[in-house]
């Protein structure tokens, strides 16, 4: 049974001071715990960004291994090409030198360049005009020299001249180069 | 859930008011749920809150949280009406500025709204959480007389006197007289000069022998002249004595009256006769004549006045001393299901 006119105010064990209390140390614990969940968010981001770096470094390190490989092989292409080209300088120099070499009476129909030799085919109103006029450089150059003469019709001889340097000196040459 | 584990741990302080004439007395009671763990009494000189009383009490509100103020109500304007749906109310009282409490479903008691205003701002300093009637101090006191025959109740305090007639434990009748109202002081002034009372004097004390007091048309005077009645006890037909609370009664001896004390139990006679009359006189309430009267005295009233009511009333009086302070405590304690 309520005999009061009026009812009475709400009682609570959390007074004004323990309010103030219990606020400030669950401000103090949230302030924790949100430092605390940060340097965790912290950690795991910078882990995942650690990892991801590794990653890229591996990446990278496969890429440079990759290009390394790439540069070692333009390398050896450049290398290549410097001495297909040296070797086109030289054959360029060997023709110049060789088309020097063939005097105005004789004709050339056809050249074939070995490594180690050199076959001419042509037309020579002689053999005297061969052997002074060709035959001699040919013989300064290479050490073996064999010529074959075919006469023709018209009494001018075509001619097959083989010439062989000796092995020894065309790796030395090689060498050189 | 959790307030009631809070609630469980904390004791809760029981601060208990009451406004006197000139002091304040404050019963201040821990209670847990074993029971009491500790009481104290303290009185102070004022009749609102002064600095010490303030102190007193928050040295007590200190040791918990749960601490409850209770008062009982000093309002002028309250009173208990003997019904309690707001049709039947408006037949005895207008209540449009009083709040109002139904007991059992059967009568009710009210106060004005403005005076618990009042009562709540003179004690903001400390707050109030009970506002109890003394009518419901008497529905709780006699608890086992309301419940049987006709008879009239009052709770005495220093400057008030609350009385209600209870037949069955419904009510027939309820007043608040204030003893320091000049109007009420006037109206009994007044009444005793109808009387022709020239030898009244309340400065020089009353002899009760020539005391004569009668209300023309009210049904006391049915009973011719009371002078011839030495006692109660010589008359037959008045068989209806409730013998148990007299041998109760027989314990507690009262005092003579001295010359102040009369003075103020002839107030509180004059008052409680005033208002037996209104008892018969009004149409509006259920009248039937009184045998028996119990008196609830909260201040130590003296034999005069038990004897006066006897003797002029034609009353059976029976005088139980209450401690209004621990009563208030009680009262308190059934709100808080303790």
């Amino acid at each position: 049974m309520k005999y009061s006119y009026i009812k009475p105010r709400k009682k609570t064990p959390f007074t004004p001071d323990v309010q103030l209390i219990v606020t400030f140390f669950s401000m103090t614990l949230i302030m924790l715990f949100s430092t605390y969940a940060f340097l965790l968010f912290k950690n795991y981001t910078f882990d995942q960004d650690r990892q991801e770096l590794i990653n890229n470094k591996i990446d990278l390190q496969e890429s440079i291994d990759k290009m390394d490989q790439k540069i070692a092989y333009i390398k050896q292409q450049k290398s290549l090409a410097e001495k297909v080209f040296t070797q086109n300088i030289v054959l360029k120099d060997s023709m110049a030198n060789l088309f020097d070499l063939v005097p105005q009476r004789i004709t050339l129909s056809r050249a074939e360049l070995l490594n180690n030799g050199l076959i001419l085919y042509g037309i020579t109103p002689s053999k005297d005009v061969y052997n002074f006029m060709l035959l001699a450089p040919l013989r300064s150059i290479f050490q073996k020299t064999y010529t074959s003469f075919y006469p023709q019709e018209n009494g001018w001889l075509r001619f097959v001249s083989t010439n062989y340097i000796n092995e020894d000196e065309n790796e030395e040459l090689e060498s050189e180069n | 859930m959790l307030a009631k584990i809070f609630e469980a741990l904390y004791p809760k302080v029981l601060i208990n008011i009451v406004v006197k004439r000139a002091s304040t007395l404050v019963y201040i009671e821990l209670c847990s749920k074993k029971g009491t763990i500790s009481s104290v009494h303290e009185e102070f000189d004022t009749v609102a809150v002064n600095e010490k009383m303030l102190q007193f009490i928050q040295t007590y509100i200190k040791e918990s949280p749960y601490f409850y103020v209770s008062l009982l109500d000093r309002a002028l304007v309250q009173g208990a009406l003997p019904a309690c749906s707001k049709q039947e109310l408006r037949y005895y009282y207008d209540l449009s500025d009083c709040e109002y409490k139904c007991v059992e479903n059967r009568w009710a008691y009210y106060t004005a709204k403005s005076e618990i205003y009042e009562t709540e701002k003179i004690y903001k300093d400390i707050g109030v959480d009970f506002l109890f009637s003394p009518f419901a101090i008497i529905n709780t006191f006699f608890k086992d007389k309301i419940e049987g025959k006709l008879a009239i109740y009052a709770l005495i305090e220093e400057n008030y006197i609350s009385v209600a007639v209870f037949e069955s434990g419904k009510l027939l009748y309820g007043e608040h007289l204030d003893m320091q109202s000049v109007s009420e002081l006037d109206e009994v002034l007044l009444a005793d000069e109808i009387h022709n009372d020239d030898d009244l004097d309340l400065d020089e004390g009353i002899d009760l022998e020539s005391m004569d007091v009668e209300d023309d048309g009210i049904e006391l005077e049915d009973f011719g002249d009371i002078e011839d009645l030495d006692t109660l006890e010589d008359i037959d037909e008045f068989d209806s004595k409730d013998v148990e609370e007299e041998l109760l009664e027989s314990e507690n001896v009262l005092d003579e009256a001295d010359e102040d004390d009369f003075n103020e139990d002839y107030q509180r006679f004059s008052l409680i006769q005033t208002s037996i009359a209104n008892y018969y006189k009004d149409e509006r309430y259920e009248s039937q004549f009184l045998e028996n009267m119990y008196i609830s005295d909260g201040v130590g009233v003296s034999r005069e006045l038990k004897r006066y009511l006897e003797e002029e009333m034609f009353l059976n009086v029976y005088i139980r001393h209450i401690e209004i302070d621990a009563e208030i405590c009680e009262l308190a304690k059934e709100e808080l299901g303790l």
